[in-house]
């Protein structure tokens, strides 16, 4: 009895992990970043001491729509974060993405955050990792 | 009192959070809009230092902004005034929405503002300055029952370059119930964070939590009364905001007048509120969703 209860717990758990976790995110192919932008270098990449700081910034700005792991909220249409389509995109597309948004899909513009905050974002998704549900 | 121990917990909870970004702008607007279901609460006063044969005022101000998309924002006021020796007033609303035609971030990023006011002759807030100003010799038993119906137009142009925000506001505004033709002014920006790198943890005076600019603005005289920078109102004001929490930010600003219209200075202070997710939060409640 104790094992069907634990059983049914953990696939209990295991469904409201993936609810609400954005699996079936697809990127909009109208969300298109310009060469130059795809080609810039993150400048903080050489003081990883500053993912912190984009830490920080990550869960007052991003949480919100992409969870505390960064893994989408569905409910918010919002990206997994963590998927090898968005980790697979270069520091700076990930910068113009945060810098423009895509506002016809709810994704605000942060170009209000200076832009040294908006590379510390970008180092900060670097280290996202797939957290214990 | 314990209106003052609630106050002061409220502001410690703020304390302890202590954290974000806020444009620290009075008068001009940039390009930054609401994000989209956020609603934002902000409390603003305007108290004007007296010239001789004027006295002082305090003119109290709410808005209530709304991201309702990405590229909208609408925004309601509502207004008093009250004066020394005088009477307190309720002097009006305000309703204004802001449309951005771009949806990519460029150098100069313009904003399209109408807004209608149902204000009276009384308004002392001076969210912008047309024309030549607001009357503030006279008493509000003369001003108060004038009331008019009008509408706002700005074109705002902004842009950010190396963490400088930098913003120019020209604003129309035709009064709908009274000859005045039509009547301009300017505002114009500069801004930037103290600190543009995040620290690590959360902090409370940490220079990146502020903001320190200048604004510059006035009116431009009317098509009735022509165009004259003489005899308008304008002011010069160092800016300050200062992001007490994730949500919360408080604003301090004097302007000082650069010719012999208007009060010789203006004090005012703000404090916002940013609801995060109202949007969303009420879809769920009209849905039926818990």
């Amino acid at each position: 009895m104790r094992i069907v209860l634990s059983s049914v717990a953990i696939v209990m758990l295991l469904v409201v992990g993936f609810v609400g976790q954005n699996l079936s995110y697809q990127q909009d192919p109208g969300w298109r970043v310009p060469s130059d932008a795809v080609a810039r270098a993150n400048p903080l990449a050489r003081r990883p001491e500053a993912a912190a700081g984009g830490e920080k910034l990550f869960r007052r700005n991003c949480a919100e729509c992409h969870g505390e792991d960064g893994s989408g909220l569905a409910k918010k249409n919002a990206a997994d974060l963590l998927l090898p389509v968005v980790q697979s995109q270069t520091d700076g597309t990930l910068f113009w993405k945060i810098t423009n948004g895509n506002t016809d899909r709810g994704m605000p513009s942060f170009s209000r955050l200076p832009e040294l905050q908006r590379w510390q974002l970008v180092l900060y998704l670097r280290q996202l990792r797939p957290s214990a549900k | 009192m314990k209106i003052t121990i609630i106050l002061l917990a409220i502001l410690t909870v703020e304390l302890g959070l202590a954290q974000a970004q806020e444009s620290p702008y009075f008068v001009t607007y940039d390009h930054h809009l609401e994000e989209p279901g956020n609603l934002e609460i902000e409390v603003y006063t305007t108290s004007g230092v007296p010239r001789s044969g004027q006295v002082a005022y305090v003119a109290p101000y709410m808005e209530l902004e709304y991201g309702v998309t990405g590229r909208w924002t609408s925004e309601l006021y509502l207004e008093g005034q009250g004066t020394v020796g005088d009477s307190a007033v309720f002097t009006g609303w305000r309703f204004e929405n802001r449309f951005r035609p771009f949806k990519r971030e460029h150098w100069i990023n313009p904003v399209l503002y109408l807004e209608y006011e149902r204000t009276s002759e009384a308004t002392r807030i001076q969210k912008e300055i047309v024309g030549g100003g607001p009357d503030v010799t006279s008493p509000n038993s003369e001003l108060q029952p004038s009331k008019n119906h009008e509408l706002e137009a700005k074109l705002i142009l902004s842009g950010t370059t190396h963490d400088w925000n930098i913003a120019g506001n020209f604003i129309t505004e035709k009064n709908l119930s009274q000859s005045e033709g039509f009547e301009f002014g300017y505002a114009f920006g500069v801004a930037r964070p103290l600190a543009t790198l995040a620290s690590a943890t959360a902090c409370r005076f940490c220079r990146e939590n502020f903001i320190a600019g200048v604004e510059v603005y006035g009116g431009l005289g009317s098509t009735e009364e022509g165009f004259s920078a003489r005899h308008t109102a304008h002011y010069v004001a160092p800016v300050l905001s200062w992001q007490i929490s994730d949500n919360g930010s408080l604003r301090f600003s004097p302007s000082f007048a650069l010719t012999q219209e208007g009060s010789p200075v203006l004090f005012r202070f703000g404090y916002s509120y940013e609801v995060r997710g109202l949007g969303s939060k009420l879809a769920q409640i009209f849905a039926g969703k818990h």
